[in-house]
């Protein structure tokens, strides 16, 4: 049967929901070449200086490199702290709880996924950041800390369940045979369960990281704003800027105008290519867990 | 007690210790936004429109915009998330071409918010000339929650068991009689809880919405297709600049738990439906 | 537990429950633009400092014609200038005048001054308690340049200085910097925080108790004090009453822009903004009207909270 045949059997089901499928599958396309196209103007204005620079000034220069240094640093400052709680809960309600348990942790996980965005970022702006001057002695409690602390917040919800379900898959003979050799249960846990669902777990780590380098609306309010490498780099009770904070707080001032709204576009751009690396390598590791 | 067992009890301990940390955050989160926000609802605040920047009145219009906005998005998004899903499990028979899709529909779940807004406003705002306005805003978050209809959907129509499709096969049912009849029915619950977790999701948004489809004041409810509306996310990082300003922080904080029970109701439910339907399967 | 086909009948109403109510919530609109086919909607945005007087006006002038719809919405000076520019804003209003960048990118934009604002420098109302009261304009330079870091380096206690910047973009920024260095994009080395609109600014600066910042005076109250300047022997005060004589070195005009001459409904609201109820409204906001009879002796403006 010859392609024509074929198709022109198809009945509407079949177009109609391909065109679906078609929207479906192409938008991460289209994201990614809108986002190429549009930031060509910087690129021409300053070429690739862009990714080095450290002067961001409207108008006149646009260096990305303190804003890459912010998400890395926050989003490395978020997965440390939240490695040994979603870790830990994950390890408990996978091994150790039974099914109610299970299912009201797992609850309480998809409730907190929920919270908005924006809540985060009153009670980071309200009340995270006048804790974090008084209990660090800051004069100041904006600080890449303060960012890094509300996004691990945000993230516990994903790499838990994502690191659950990694060892949750990992096959019964690995335990019953661990348990007849005579370990203890946490000792079966650590040495056989856990490594053998390593690249799950590495892969949930990945995309928490993903998810936190792509938060705007909390980080935006509580990190200072301010442009710059702290002094020195690991100062991590300084101010900083993360890329999406920046597009947040600039993208109204540059609406359609043209090189700064370039400059931010090519920001995004760096963001879409760093998030989507990471989560694919996530997303890579995950399937080979299962 | 000797030690091998000493080590295992302190282990089991820390992560009793961990996993009640991290349930306890929800506790914290929902306690404080609730303690700080009960004090602002009242009736008058939740049927007034908002005055003085924010700080007297209520914010009638903005539980409006979030609504509209929400139910416009997974409207348009609901036929083309189910299409989609339709066309892969019964059009779509090769493993490789359902990975590569699979993996392209994830690939949009990770997409930063602010990327949405970003390029939403330069194909809905610039190219189809809608501005910074609600059309805008509802064809963005439609776009961004896609994945989440779209997994759950999935995950439904793949869960049907083989022998209602081969009974339907066997009737001679056409593919698209076969989703009218078979598939959709049989996946409802997958379509309701994507549904409502699309919406949970939607109404959380800030970033991608917040120079694409709202204003700040002069707006009640849209009388065209291209006029803004005022949120209740955009209301609260409104008020949340005014962090020393107590009245302002109350409203802040009110609706803030507003929006919260909003999304909260949600989730519960579709977690309600979910367990339902889990018991059932266990049986 | 519930039973698999009461779910079932559940899920079917639960769907078509929000089918009913989207759909009948966007036909709504549908309804209601329809039969608002004949009102006009004017939008206007821009600086934070000019937004309580337009936001207010637009409220009255609304009341009064309700054919008109008046969306409002911030975004600083730099948003007003550049939304006028490209059409997307009827009226842009900002707090600064327009740099002769956007002057040769927009050529037809027009400026009208609705009234007069004066930026102060502000600080911490502890600090100001503790006997600083007036810096000069070489201090204050030095401060933001990062050279001065502990208020003991000018009298006050022995505290980090926390700078308080703002957005490139936002009209009170261009005007101080103007006035301390001479260009309106001068960069702040010394900057700890960056904050976007007014009220952001005196919020962290309320927060804090060591800080220092820029603010237009009508915003300045209790927890944010400004303080004067000092020129040589003389201390110039951030008072009403010393801008409209002219010595308070920093002030600036209030201006809306359009892209060419204000017509029809839009003009209509420019009038009304220049009438006497609209320069009432200057006045009452805490800013000086563009014709002021009167002098005014309070230093505090209305967003004393």
């Amino acid at each position: 049967m010859n392609l024509k045949q074929k198709f022109s059997e198809k009945g509407p089901a079949f177009w109609w929901t391909g065109f679906a499928a078609l929207i479906s599958s192409g938008t991460i396309f289209i994201l990614f070449i809108s986002l190429v196209i549009e930031s060509i103007p910087v690129f021409k204005a300053q070429g690739i200086s862009f990714l080095w620079g450290t002067d961001w000034f409207a108008g006149e220069a646009y260096g990305a490199l303190p804003m890459i240094f912010g998400s890395l640093m926050v989003t490395g400052i978020a997965v440390v702290m939240v490695l040994p709680f979603a870790l830990g809960s994950a390890i408990l309600t996978s091994e150790f709880l039974s099914g109610r348990l299970r299912l009201m942790v797992k609850a309480a996980m998809e409730l907190l996924a929920g919270v908005p965005g924006i809540i985060y970022g009153l009670m980071g702006i309200a009340l995270l950041t006048v804790w974090v001057r008084d209990v660090f002695g800051l004069i100041d409690g904006n600080t890449l800390f303060t960012a890094g602390f509300l996004l691990a917040v945000m993230i516990l919800p994903t790499v838990m369940t994502l690191s659950e379900d990694a060892l949750r898959s990992v096959p019964g003979e690995f335990r019953d045979t661990a348990l007849s050799l005579g370990l203890t249960r946490m000792e079966m846990v650590f040495k056989v369960v856990v490594p053998q669902a390593l690249p799950g777990l590495a892969g949930a780590v990945f995309l928490g990281v993903g998810r936190a380098m792509g938060e705007t609306i909390a980080v935006m309010l509580v990190i200072g704003g301010i442009d710059r490498i702290p002094q020195p780099w690991f100062n991590l009770f300084a101010a900083g800027q993360s890329i999406p904070s920046k597009i947040g707080r600039e993208a109204a001032e540059a609406l359609g105008f043209d090189v700064q709204w370039s400059a931010l576009i090519a920001l995004g751009l760096v963001l879409f290519v760093m998030v989507m690396t990471l989560t694919s390598a996530g997303n890579i590791l995950l399937r080979k867990a299962r | 007690m000797n030690r091998r067992l000493f080590k295992e009890r302190t282990i089991l301990f820390t992560l009793y210790g961990f996993t009640v940390c991290g349930c306890l955050v929800l506790a914290v989160i929902l306690a404080t936004v609730f303690m700080k926000g009960a004090p602002a609802i009242s009736g008058a605040f939740l049927f007034e429109e908002s005055r003085n920047f924010g700080l007297e009145g209520g914010i009638f219009y903005q539980i409006a915009g979030t609504l509209i906005l929400m139910m416009g998005a997974a409207l348009v998004c609901l036929p083309v998330a189910l299409g989609s899903v339709l066309f892969q499990t019964e059009f779509l028979h090769s493993p490789q071409v359902k990975k590569i899709f699979r993996l392209l529909i994830y690939s949009l779940n990770a997409v930063p918010t602010i990327i949405f807004g970003l390029i939403g406003y330069l194909f809905f705002g610039v190219f189809l000339e809608a501005g910074v306005s609600w059309v805008t805003g509802v064809l963005i978050l439609a776009v961004m929650i896609l994945p989440t209809l779209h997994v759950s959907i999935h995950e439904a129509v793949e869960s049907i068991p083989k022998h209602y499709r081969e009974a339907g096969l066997a009737l001679g049912l056409s593919p698209g009689q076969q989703m009218r009849a078979v598939i959709l029915p049989q996946s409802l619950h997958g379509i309701v809880t994507g549904t409502l977790l699309g919406l949970a999701r939607a109404a959380g948004e800030t970033a991608a919405i917040m120079f694409t489809a709202t204003a700040f004041s002069g707006v009640r409810l849209p009388q065209s297709w291209t006029e803004p509306v005022t949120t209740l996310q955009t209301h609260i990082l409104l008020l949340a600049q005014e962090a020393a300003n107590p009245e302002a922080l109350t409203n802040a904080w009110g609706a803030g738990l507003v929006l919260m029970t909003i999304v909260f109701v949600l989730i519960t439910v579709t977690l309600w439906i979910r367990s339902g339907l889990e018991m059932e399967a266990q049986r | 537990m519930p039973r698999r086909s009461s779910i079932k009948s559940i899920l079917g109403l639960a769907l078509i429950l929000l089918g009913v109510v989207g759909t009948v919530q966007i036909g709504l609109v549908g309804v209601t633009s329809a039969l608002a086919q004949d009102s006009t909607v004017i939008r206007v945005a821009g600086s934070t400092t000019v937004l309580p007087i337009v936001s207010r006006a637009a409220e009255r002038f609304q009341a009064r014609n309700s054919s008109v719809k008046i969306t409002v919405n911030a975004g600083g000076s730099g948003v007003g200038i550049h939304g006028a520019g490209t059409r997307r804003l009827d009226i842009g209003f900002a707090s600064r005048e327009i740099t002769p960048q956007e002057n040769n990118r927009y050529a037809s934009l027009t400026t009208t001054v609705i009234g007069r604002d004066a930026v102060a420098c502000v600080v911490s109302s502890e600090i100001f308690h503790s006997g600083v009261r007036s810096l000069s304009k070489q201090q204050i330079g030095d401060i933001y340049l990062g050279k001065i870091t502990n208020w003991q380096q000018v009298g006050g206690p022995d505290r980090t200085i926390i700078v308080v910047d703002k957005e490139t973009h936002r009209g009170t920024r261009h005007v101080f910097m103007q006035y301390l260095f001479g260009k309106s994009n001068a960069r702040a080395p010394g900057a700890r925080l960056v904050t976007g609109s007014n009220n952001e600014e005196q919020a962290k600066i309320a927060q804090s108790d060591s800080a220092i910042g820029m603010l237009s005076i009508a915003w300045i109250n209790d927890d944010v004090v400004g303080i004067g300047i000092r020129e040589g022997r003389q201390v110039i005060e951030p008072t009403l009453k010393n801008v409209r004589n002219g010595r308070f070195p920093i002030a600036r005009n209030l201006n809306l822009l359009t892209a060419g001459k204000p017509k029809g409904r839009v003009k209509q609201f420019v009038d009304y903004l220049l009438s006497e109820e609209g320069q009432k409204i200057v006045e009452s906001s805490g800013y000086i009207p563009i014709h002021s009879p009167h002098a005014v002796s309070k230093v505090a403006g209305s967003h004393s909270k």
